[in-house]
C-alpha cells in the first residue's frame, strides 16, 4: 500500500503527453560488422600475420574462403577487421596511392609511410569512418619487423604484438603473457621465426575454437627481408 | 583563382608558338638581382646578392636565402613578392608530405610539386606567371641535389649555374671554375667570386646571402661566416 501510494504521488506530477511514443528515426545502417579476427607479431628480422577467411552475417557464414588482407609492396601488407565493403574500398585506395607513389618516387613506400598513409586516410573520414580495424605489417628499413595497430579514425600505434577483429580480445591476454611476458618478466626473450608462426598458429586455431565468428582457414603471412610468403592454415568450421 | 569575366587564361599562344608572357616573365627574372647555386661532392651551395636601394634600409631584416625544410633551402631571381608565395607554398607542400608519409619530403618531389604551382599559373584565369626564377637545393638520399625552377614550370637539374643579372658571363665563369671534386668550402668560394663578376662597389656581409645544404641539413651562413669567408677572396 505504501509503495502503491508514492508512485501515485510521483505520477500526479508526470505529465501525460510524455508517456505517448516520440517518433523514432528509421535510417538505413550503413555499417555491419563482417567478423573475423586478425592477429600479428614483429619480431627481428620478420612480422607474422595471421588472419581468418570466414566472412560472417550476424549468425551466418557468408563465405569461407575471404582474405582480410593485402599486400602492398615486397615488404608490407594491411589486414583489417571490421566491414568488408570499408575494407576493400580502403585497400584500393591504399593500393592505388603506392602505385602512384611508386611512379613518382622510382621506388615503392616504406612500411612507416604506409603506416602513415592510413591513419591520415581513415582520419580524412573522421565524420563518416571507415568500419575498418587495420593492422598493417611489414619490415622497416633495417629488416626488422614493424607493426602498427589503428582504430575506426586512424589513431596509429606502433606494437610489438597486435590483434583485432571479434576474436582480438581473447588473444589480448594469451599474447601479453607468451609474448610480452607481463606476468614473468624474467623469462622475457626475442622469439625466433618459427616460435612466432607457432606461437601465432595456435593463437589463431584457439580463437576459433571459441569465437564463433573466427573459423574455417586462416592466411598466415610471413614477412621477412626475402620476401613475402603465405601459408593456409586451416580452422575449425563450426 | 579564375572569377567570372576572368574565366580564360591571360598566357595565350603568340602565332610563333610562343608563350610571350613566359617570355617577358624570364625578363623580369634577367633582370633581378643574380643568384649562384654550386653542387658540391658533399653538398650545395646558394647564393645571391641583396643590394640595399637606400641605406635607411634595415639590413638583415629581408632575407633572400630561405629555408623551406630541415634539409632544402632556395633562393631565387626576379620579383621578391612572387618570391615569397612561393616559399610559402613549397612549406606547406613539404609539411603536408610529411604529414601523409610520415618521412622528409625528396628534393626532387619538392622541386616538381613547385614546378606544378608555376605551371599551374601559366594556364589558369585571369592569373599572370610568376616572375621568379627558383634555384632550390637539398640533400636526400646521401647525395646533394640543385635545381632551377622556371616560370613556365620547367625545371632543370645543375651541377652549377647562375641566374638574374650578367647570368651569361656567370655561367661562363662557372663552366671553367666547375669540377665534380669541389667541397662545400670551395663551392661558397667559386659562388662568392661568380658574384664578384658582376658586383659593383665593394662585397660585405651586408649585401650578400650564402646557404649550404650538406648532410645535416640545410642553414644560411650567419654574416661573421660570410665576412670569414669574403677574407678569404682579397
Amino acid at each position: 500500500l505504501k509503495i502503491s501510494l508514492k508512485m501515485s504521488m510521483f505520477a500526479s506530477k508526470v505529465n501525460i503527453s510524455s508517456l505517448e511514443k516520440k517518433p523514432i528515426e528509421q535510417r538505413f545502417n550503413p555499417y555491419r560488422d563482417n567478423g573475423g579476427s586478425v592477429i600479428a607479431l614483429a619480431g627481428k628480422g620478420y612480422c607474422v600475420l595471421i588472419a581468418d577467411t570466414r566472412l560472417g552475417g550476424g549468425y551466418d557464414i557468408l563465405s569461407r574462403n575471404v582474405s582480410k588482407c593485402k599486400q602492398l609492396n615486397s615488404k608490407c601488407i594491411i589486414a583489417a577487421g571490421g566491414m568488408l565493403a570499408d575494407r576493400r574500398a580502403l585497400f584500393n585506395v591504399i593500393d592505388a596511392r603506392h602505385i602512384i607513389f611508386e611512379h613518382q618516387h622510382f621506388r615503392p613506400m616504406t612500411t612507416q609511410s604506409i603506416a602513415q598513409l592510413v591513419s591520415v586516410t581513415l582520419y580524412s573520414r573522421r565524420f563518416f569512418p571507415y568500419y575498418t580495424f587495420n593492422i598493417v605489417a611489414g619490415i622497416d628499413e633495417e629488416g626488422n619487423g614493424q607493426l602498427f595497430g589503428y582504430d575506426a579514425v586512424g589513431s596509429m600505434e606502433q606494437l610489438p604484438y597486435g590483434v583485432q577483429g571479434t576474436g582480438g580480445v581473447l588473444a589480448t591476454p594469451f599474447l601479453d603473457n607468451q609474448v610480452a611476458c607481463k606476468t614473468h618478466e624474467d623469462d622475457k626473450r626475442d622469439l625466433s621465426l618459427a616460435e612466432a608462426i607457432e606461437l601465432l598458429q595456435d593463437t589463431m586455431t584457439s580463437i576459433a575454437e571459441r569465437d564463433i565468428h573466427t573459423g574455417d582457414s586462416a592466411e598466415v603471412w610471413i614477412i621477412t627481408e626475402d620476401g613475402i610468403k603465405m601459408e593456409i592454415l586451416p580452422l575449425r568450421q563450426d | 583563382m579564375s572569377s567570372e569575366p576572368y574565366s580564360f587564361s591571360l598566357t595565350t599562344f603568340s602565332p610563333s608558338g610562343k608563350l610571350v608572357q613566359i617570355e617577358y616573365a624570364l625578363a623580369a627574372v634577367a633582370a633581378g638581382a643574380p643568384a649562384v647555386a654550386i653542387k658540391a661532392k658533399d653538398g650545395a651551395v646558394l647564393a645571391t646578392e641583396k643590394k640595399h636601394k637606400s641605406i635607411l634600409v634595415e639590413e638583415h631584416s629581408i632575407l633572400k636565402v630561405e629555408n623551406v625544410t630541415n634539409h632544402i633551402g632556395m633562393v631565387y631571381s626576379g620579383m621578391g613578392p612572387d618570391y615569397r608565395l612561393l616559399v610559402r607554398q613549397a612549406r606547406k607542400i613539404a609539411q603536408q608530405y610529411q604529414r601523409n608519409y610520415l618521412e622528409p619530403i625528396p628534393t626532387t618531389q619538392l622541386v616538381q610539386r613547385i614546378a606544378a604551382v608555376m605551371q599551374e599559373y601559366t594556364q589558369s584565369g585571369g592569373v599572370r606567371p610568376f616572375g621568379v626564377s627558383l634555384l632550390i637545393c637539398g640533400w636526400d638520399n646521401d647525395r646533394p641535389y640543385v635545381f632551377q625552377c622556371d616560370p613556365s614550370g620547367a625545371y632543370f637539374s645543375w651541377k652549377a649555374t647562375a641566374m638574374g643579372k650578367n647570368y651569361i658571363n656567370g655561367k661562363t665563369f662557372l663552366e671553367k671554375r666547375y669540377n665534380e671534386d669541389l667541397e662545400v668550402d670551395d663551392a661558397v668560394h667559386t659562388a662568392i667570386l661568380t658574384l664578384k663578376e658582376s658586383f659593383e662597389g665593394q662585397m660585405s656581409s651586408d649585401n650578400i646571402e650564402i646557404g649550404v645544404c650538406n648532410k645535416d641539413g640545410f642553414r644560411r651562413l650567419t654574416p661573421a661566416e660570410v665576412t670569414d669567408y669574403l677574407a678569404n677572396i682579397a
